[in-house]
């Protein structure tokens, strides 16, 4: 009931842009009824081709993502812990840093092609960097007493490393991976809508170039339905982990 | 009780570092200082006079770069169970509940189980926490979380009790009964502890002798015995000899502070 | 001087690498063209003009929408925080908008504000604004209550109240939005050039890499990069400016 309630403001809007495109006040190409492409969205998903490419999305996109969390989430702590890698990495990180992620699309078009490997790629690179930078600013922003009592209640270096840097830095840690996960839907519509042969951004690209503008605003339904999803429970996920804080 | 006849040898030691953008600073200057097993000592001073870096290099925190700190069992090297300590900021593991945190040391001793459980409860009850096992730092008051940080501490039963200013963030009341508590427990386990404060009459309270440390460089400037801690009277604090001891310790500090206010403190 | 030169050494060992194996044919040209071909690419279209025109058009529909999310999102958060029917209705919105990939909606706004500026700036201002409502609303949340009752104590009203305390106060805030939303405007105008093509570095990057033209690639990556660094060292100046009492920029 509670719940109900609260995402009511959302029914809202639904019954407005029903409101608005029934009324005539736009053409109903511009923006069909809701109904209709709720309609549309059943008979999508009837057919098969939403969950085809949905699946072909989200399983490259969750590979470049997964090896991002693993690889940044390595060289964010070698910064952290060893002071020769930092040296080493942080200036190339720096360089890196101001340039927006969609300007490597080019890039990955010319290395992979057309295929899953460019867009797997191309969100790999895009969720490296702020998992380093996660993993390093979380690790370094511990309190060194922490540390301190560890060792005097008989801790190893390694064991300080292991149970209170990785715990304390937690917070930090899925803030970054918070992050990852929008940049991993970011990169991986924005990919494919300009250089995809399949996938949900393709399908809303191809779907607004053919004119079925119906189809087109299911997919966005489904696509702003998927990113809802991951972060809800993402959210619920890092609540749990993270319940010792106030 | 070791039974070896010292406690803590401090000689010659000397430490300075260099602040980011600044010239070098010597924050302690050739301290030597000798501390008797089962001793209450307490370093006294001004803020910037060293006391907390002293007790970091007892701890070995910090790496002594002059001079010499033994124990019983030897140089200090590296920090180790026998000498714990409770800082001002409690630095208890927010993520580990109260009792998660007391095992803590004791499973790195080796303990297990039901074990490591009772020793844990045990120790949470001397500090009058029972009933707050289950819950995280974050829920508790910073009196309660200072409670749980010196059980931590005492639970692996170290012959050293290293306490950087440990009531400084607490209120007035729940100070008074923190050392009242605190003085009980050490008559009871008999360890040496050394005690950083700022507090004059905290440091007559409870120490046995008192450092009255310089401000910069950090130099001993007096040694005073105080003993006020021996004594049964509940009201100690309001007797005349105490009174006289703390305003005698506190001209000796005023020289210190006045000048450290005038190098910006 | 030293310092910084130490520091940028990985940089150098990186780009001499770079060349090396392009020199020693290690590396296909096209898979990655060696950087004094990259840096010949660079300095060519800097003289014909070419660069300037695609970053002052790349930067024109980032920064316009980008200012357009930020006067929108500010006032949007502070409201938000202030009124709890407004919260109520705006909640839920924001938690779906948030996290959603913006991106998605290029070809609606293609549709309603037709193929050139205004559905580009139409979208860098969508795809900004959330992150300037969400900072806003937490910072104006976070203005410690007693500088406003100590504020309505001394006689501020509603106005001065919002001008003279909360607007100061959140400021930290509110600029750490923008902060977050400047990169992603880039990103949107980038992305939303390479869709539709045409002028600007992310066409012309597209162009490049649909021709195989790897050195335009490249050089398109570099070439956007400086304009991001440009932007967000200007943000970072502008922070710096506007914070000058912060104790952030006033270490003890």
């Amino acid at each position: 009931m509670a719940t109900l309630l609260r995402y009511t403001p959302l029914l809202i809007v639904a019954l407005l842009w029903e409101l608005i495109s029934r009324s005539g006040l736009v053409s109903q190409q511009m923006l069909p009824a809701f109904s209709d492409v709720l309609r549309t969205l059943v008979e999508l998903a009837q057919s098969g081709d939403l969950l085809s490419n949905a699946v072909a999305s989200l399983g490259r996109a969750l590979l470049g993502f997964g090896l991002a969390v693993v690889l940044g989430g390595a060289l964010g702590a070698a910064m952290a812990l060893i002071p020769f890698v930092y040296r080493g990495i942080d200036p190339i990180v720096q360089i890196f840093y101001p340039l927006p992620k969609s300007a490597l699309i080019p890039l990955v078009l010319v290395w992979f092609g057309l295929g899953d490997k460019s867009k797997m790629f191309l969100v790999f690179l895009g969720c490296l960097q702020p998992m380093i930078l996660a993993t390093f600013n979380g690790l370094r922003g511990v309190d060194t007493i922490l540390g301190w009592s560890a060792r005097s209640l008989g801790a190893s270096r390694l064991e300080v490393v292991r149970e209170v840097l990785f715990p304390a830095a937690l917070p930090q840690l899925m803030t970054g991976l918070r992050t990852a996960l929008a940049f991993m839907f970011l990169l991986m519509v924005s990919s494919e809508l300009v250089i995809a042969t399949n996938g949900l951004g393709y399908l809303i690209g191809s779907f607004g170039d053919q004119g079925s503008y119906r189809e087109m605003f299911a997919t966005i339904l489904v696509v702003t339905g998927l990113g809802f999803a991951a972060d809800r429970a993402f959210l619920a996920w890092s609540g749990h982990l993270l319940r010792w804080r106030p | 009780m070791t039974g070896s006849s010292i406690g803590i040898e401090i000689e010659g030691v000397t430490h300075g570092y260099t602040p980011r953008s600044g010239k070098p600073t010597v924050a302690l200057d050739n301290i030597s200082l000798s501390i008797r097993p089962n001793e209450f000592h307490a370093l006294l001073g001004p803020s910037g006079c060293g006391k907390s870096t002293l007790l970091f290099l007892i701890g070995g925190f910090q790496k002594i770069q002059q001079g010499r700190i033994r124990t019983a069992r030897g140089d200090v090297t590296a920090p180790g169970p026998d000498r714990g300590i409770v800082f001002q900021n409690f630095a208890l593991f927010p993520w580990k509940t109260v009792i998660e945190n007391v095992r803590y040391g004791l499973e790195k001793k080796g303990l297990k189980g039901s074990e490591a459980e009772a020793r844990a409860k045990h120790y949470i009850d001397l500090v009058h926490l029972t009933g707050f096992e289950r819950s995280y730092p974050a829920q508790l008051s910073g009196g309660m979380q200072q409670r749980a940080a010196i059980a931590r501490t005492l639970a692996i039963d170290p012959d050293i009790l290293l306490m950087d200013e440990p009531f400084g963030a607490l209120d007035a009341q729940t100070r008074r009964i923190m050392q009242e508590e605190l003085l009980a427990i050490w008559r009871r386990t008999s360890k040496t502890v050394v005690f950083v404060t700022h507090d004059v009459a905290e440091a007559v309270f409870l120490a046995d002798t008192i450092s009255v440390m310089s401000a910069r460089p950090g130099r001993i400037k007096r040694l005073v015995q105080a003993e006020f801690n021996r004594s049964d009277d509940p009201h100690i604090h309001k007797s005349p000899a105490f009174a006289d001891m703390v305003e005698q310790v506190w001209d000796m500090v005023r020289d210190e502070v006045d000048q450290a206010r005038m190098q910006g403190h | 001087m030293m310092r910084l030169l130490a520091r940028l050494s990985p940089i150098v060992v990186l780009l001499a690498v770079w060349e090396g194996a392009a020199l020693l044919h290690l590396v296909k040209p096209f898979l990655l063209p060696a950087p004094h071909v990259v840096a010949g690419r660079i300095w060519k279209d800097v003289i014909s003009g070419q660069f300037e025109m695609n970053a002052a058009l790349t930067l024109y529909r980032a920064l316009i929408g980008f200012a357009m999310a930020c006067l929108i999102g500010v006032p949007a958060g502070i409201l938000i925080a202030s009124d709890r029917f407004v919260r109520w209705f705006a909640e839920p919105l924001v938690s779906v908008g948030f996290p959603m990939p913006k991106i998605a909606f290029l070809p609606v706004f293609m549709l309603w504000f037709g193929v050139y500026d205004v559905s580009k700036i139409v979208m860098v201002c969508f795809a900004a604004v959330f992150a300037v409502v969400a900072a806003a609303e937490a910072g104006t949340r976070g203005v410690d209550k007693f500088m406003l009752w100590s504020a309505r104590a001394m006689g501020a009203g509603r106005y001065q109240l919002f001008r003279e305390v909360i607007l100061p106060a959140a400021m930290p805030q509110f600029l750490t939005g923008m902060q977050i939303a400047l990169p992603v405007s880039l990103i949107t105008a980038v992305a939303a050039e390479m869709l539709m093509g045409g002028a600007g570095l992310g066409g012309a990057m597209l162009a490049a890499g649909n021709y195989a033209d790897s050195p335009g690639v490249f050089s398109g990556i570099v070439q956007t990069s400086v304009v991001g660094l440009v932007a967000v060292a200007g943000m970072t100046a502008l922070r710096r400016r506007l914070l000058r009492w912060h104790p952030e920029f006033n270490p003890r």
